[in-house]
């Protein structure tokens, strides 16, 4: 049971697609989570906005991380934030239990975990101070001076042959065969263009044109003209056999481990993929892992021509500074109330449900209207959740929602109605109302005073919402004289009219529309189809379209939906879909 | 925002309502009530408890429970302040809730503060000393572990909490009106 709406990305907004069609490129989203680019007029998702990131920060410290650290701290925060490796909670600073000479407690410092009282001492981890522990912790490891050492008569090694190859290239002209039979000459030659060119050090560019060359050499057949540096061997310092690695005794338990799940066994892929590459795969030898940083999303809007921010947070607060969401421009809808109708009456009206003539939309529309009048007993109020039967008719309230300070005119159609498809055929939707308004959004206490002077006026919106109803056609049942003058009017002057507004009523009931403040009810009956099996989804799509009046400011170019009726350029019309999924048959 | 909303009803006679608008269940246990400080038009529900006596040792007056406008407190759930060692002694800190927060039926919250437009799910254990910011959700049946931080615009969910998702950006009005809904439709039947 939802209401998701359309986000047709940088498409022109169009009929969406039926639900089953998977070539619908749309998606639907809540309407809580969608965007509104007022250049382009157009709803934006968080699938199709252009993001940017505004502020880094860490959400156990809440230290707003300047961009310049990010790169450095590796997107992880550099202060004392830790998580259990366990667990995954943010681990706390404790201090020794034994107190130090002043009475407080000290140093050693550990870090525990306060969700499993997992301990750093388990891993030897304890420290002077209890700030800092990040950088007392990269101090204290070890590891990282072993292949610092490493990587240094590593770069020794090498730096001897490349300073061996700079020193000969004074021999710049190509005298052949020593450039031919030595690359490196070449190469270094290149080398060192490429510094004079650049003003850096350009080390890779050795192994790189090393690299081009080969295949050519190989290929013109001309290899004993090639030879290469005569580079020593490097002897690794640390040497992975004398360690022992190759076939340590202990491997034997290790494999012995690996049946093993749990705390003494290995360790779940969850906890180890986001760990480094040589980290030991047993639980035990999972080490607290910094705390990745979260960010706050500057959003734009995607039209190559537009790029308007759409969200631009605040890094101080809560607050944005700039905030263009969906939910300020387009009407929440609801659905709710269900009923069921009850066989007795129904049984004639069903078979002609195919052919939905106004004719009998309207005798329909009347009868609906005595219903609720006269007999209660012909409809009965179901739970929301409980599954829907097939064969039933069930009568829905659509509720729609002004955001704007302005009331607006909706109306309501199926998309594709003379297509049908698989999905459609579950259900048959009747909007008994298509056309209605919506009060302005108020202040609270302008609502209470409408409600006072409501009384006798109520046939005003009466009347004309009979002449809404029958757009095109003659205002046909008008309840009195004052209700005909404004029902023969266009109905845009009625919705625009700053006196329609004090005629509409807090609450009044007009064909079919239940009026409270800035909300309005219709109904909506579905059939769902004999043929919808046990465990299909009803889904519908619905068009909505209301007509606003909009800023002067706005130049009447950029709107895509144009106004109607040609001298009243305020008023302009935006187009939606929404999709409404009403759950499963039973 | 919410339109088929259904009303809340209680017996009447059930809930005490104040000048400010609050709602408080009469069968709900509030201990230390001079250190309990409620904004107004918050409802208190029947069964929860809120510990004002676990004040701090010194002597003076001291808040124990600060609380927003339109706030819940869920029924059976119980507010109490947090407390640690300090100097040797044992000593209990204040709890401070903030405007438009929510705390589901049968929660334990021991937190030290929680922000504005914060929504706690039912079955929550909310640790001590836990800060949560400004607009959060935690979903129910979490635990947030002791001391736990929740930043702004996050959703927590598990046991133990962990951050799983961030909040729309909307979230801040939608929070609101479904505070002030909550309000409206809660009356005596």
């Amino acid at each position: 049971m939802s209401i998701s709406y359309s986000c047709s990305h940088l498409d022109p907004p169009h009929a969406s697609l039926p639900p089953s069609y998977p070539s619908s490129s749309s998606s639907y989203h809540r309407l809580d989570r969608l965007y509104f680019c007022e250049e382009c007029d157009a709803v934006r998702c968080d699938q199709c906005v252009a993001i940017e990131i505004a502020s880094y920060f860490c959400p156990n410290c809440l230290f707003d991380v300047p961009s310049a650290n990010v790169r450095a701290d590796k997107n992880r925060c550099a202060r004392s934030c830790f998580s259990c490796p366990t667990c995954e909670s943010s681990l706390s600073i404790q201090a020794s239990d034994q107190p130090s000479e002043s009475g407080q407690p000290g140093p050693p410092y550990t870090l525990i975990c306060p969700g499993c009282k997992w301990s750093s001492k388990e891993v030897g981890w304890n420290y002077e101070k209890p700030t800092g522990i990040a950088l007392q912790l990269q101090k204290m490891n070890t590891q990282s001076e072993i292949v610092q050492s490493e990587f240094d008569s590593l770069k020794d090694h090498l730096e001897s042959y490349i300073s061996l190859s700079t020193s000969n290239t004074t021999t710049s002209a190509p005298s052949s065969v020593r450039s031919t039979r030595n690359p490196s000459r070449q190469i270094s030659h290149l080398t060192q263009m490429a510094q004079k060119a650049l003003h850096r050090d350009v080390g890779g560019m050795v192994a790189y044109s090393a690299r081009v060359k080969r295949p050519s050499t190989t290929k013109d057949g001309e290899k004993e003209k090639y030879g290469w540096d005569e580079l020593a061997v490097y002897e690794a310092k640390e040497n992975w056999r004398k360690d022992g690695m190759g076939s340590s005794p202990n491997q034997v338990d290790v494999m012995k481990e690996l049946g093993v799940s749990g705390a003494d066994g290995v360790a779940e892929l969850g906890k180890r993929w986001g760990k480094s590459w040589d980290a030991g795969k047993m639980t035990g030898d999972i080490l607290p892992q910094r705390i990745p940083l979260q960010t706050k999303l500057t959003k734009r809007c995607p039209h190559p021509n537009c790029r308007h921010l759409l969200i631009q947070p605040d890094t101080k607060s809560v607050r944005m500074k700039i905030k263009m969401v969906a939910a300020n421009y387009l009407p929440l809808i609801e659905i709710g109330r269900r009923r069921r109708r009850l066989p007795s009456n129904d049984i004639a009206e069903l078979p002609e449900l195919e052919e939905t003539t106004s004719e009998e939309l309207e005798r329909r529309r009347r009868e609906r209207r005595r219903t609720r009048a006269g007999i209660p007993n012909k409809e009965e109020d179901e739970s929301m959740e409980s599954p829907l039967k097939s064969g039933e008719t069930y009568s829905f309230q659509l509720a729609l929602t002004n955001p704007l300070y302005d009331p607006i005119q909706i109306r309501l159609t199926r998309p594709n109605s003379t297509s049908s498809t698989s999905s459609q055929e579950r259900c048959n939707v009747i909007i008994p109302t298509p056309h209605f308004t919506i009060n302005a959004l108020k202040d609270a206490w302008a609502y209470d005073e409408e409600y006072e002077d409501d009384g006798n006026n109520d046939f005003f919106m009466g009347g004309s919402e009979a002449g809404f109803s029958e757009e095109g056609t003659t205002t046909t049942t008008t309840t009195g004289g004052a209700g005909g003058t404004i029902g023969k009017k266009s109905r845009l002057s009625i919705l625009g009219g700053g006196s329609s507004t004090k005629k509409v009523r807090g609450r009044d009931r007009e064909n079919g529309v239940e009026k409270k403040s800035n909300t309005s009810k219709v109904n909506l009956d579905i059939e769902i189809s004999p043929n919808a099996r046990k465990g299909d989804a009803i889904k519908f799509d619905l068009e909505i379209r209301y007509t606003y009046r909009s800023d002067e400011t706005v130049t009447p170019t950029d709107t895509e939906g144009k106004a109607k009726g040609g001298k009243k350029e305020e008023y302009k019309d935006f187009t939606f879909w929404i999709r409404v999924d009403l759950g499963r048959v039973e | 925002m919410g339109a088929f909303d259904p009303i809340i009803t209680y017996e009447k006679g059930t809930y005490i309502e104040t000048d400010t608008g609050n709602k408080v269940s009469r069968k709900a246990t509030i201990i230390g009530a001079t250190n309990i400080i409620l904004g107004g038009k918050s409802i208190i529900q029947t069964g929860s408890i809120l510990r004002g006596d676990l004040r701090r040792s010194t002597a003076g007056q001291h808040v124990v429970i600060t609380m927003g406008r339109y706030c819940l407190i869920g029924e059976g759930s119980i507010v109490r302040p947090p407390g640690k060692m300090y100097k040797g002694s044992f000593t209990f800190y204040p709890l401070r809730i903030s405007d438009f927060v929510h705390i589901g039926p049968n929660c334990i919250v021991e937190a030290a503060s929680i922000g504005s437009g914060v929504e706690i799910g039912k079955n929550c254990i909310i640790g001590k000393f836990v800060i949560i910011k400004d607009l959060a959700v935690i979903l129910p049946d979490t635990v947030l572990p002791e001391g736990t931080v929740v930043p702004s615009m996050s959703i927590w969910s598990g046991n133990p909490g962990k951050l799983i998702d961030t909040l729309p950006e909307t979230y801040q009005e939608t929070m609101e009106a479904k505070c002030k809904s909550y309000y409206q439709r809660f009356r005596a039947a």
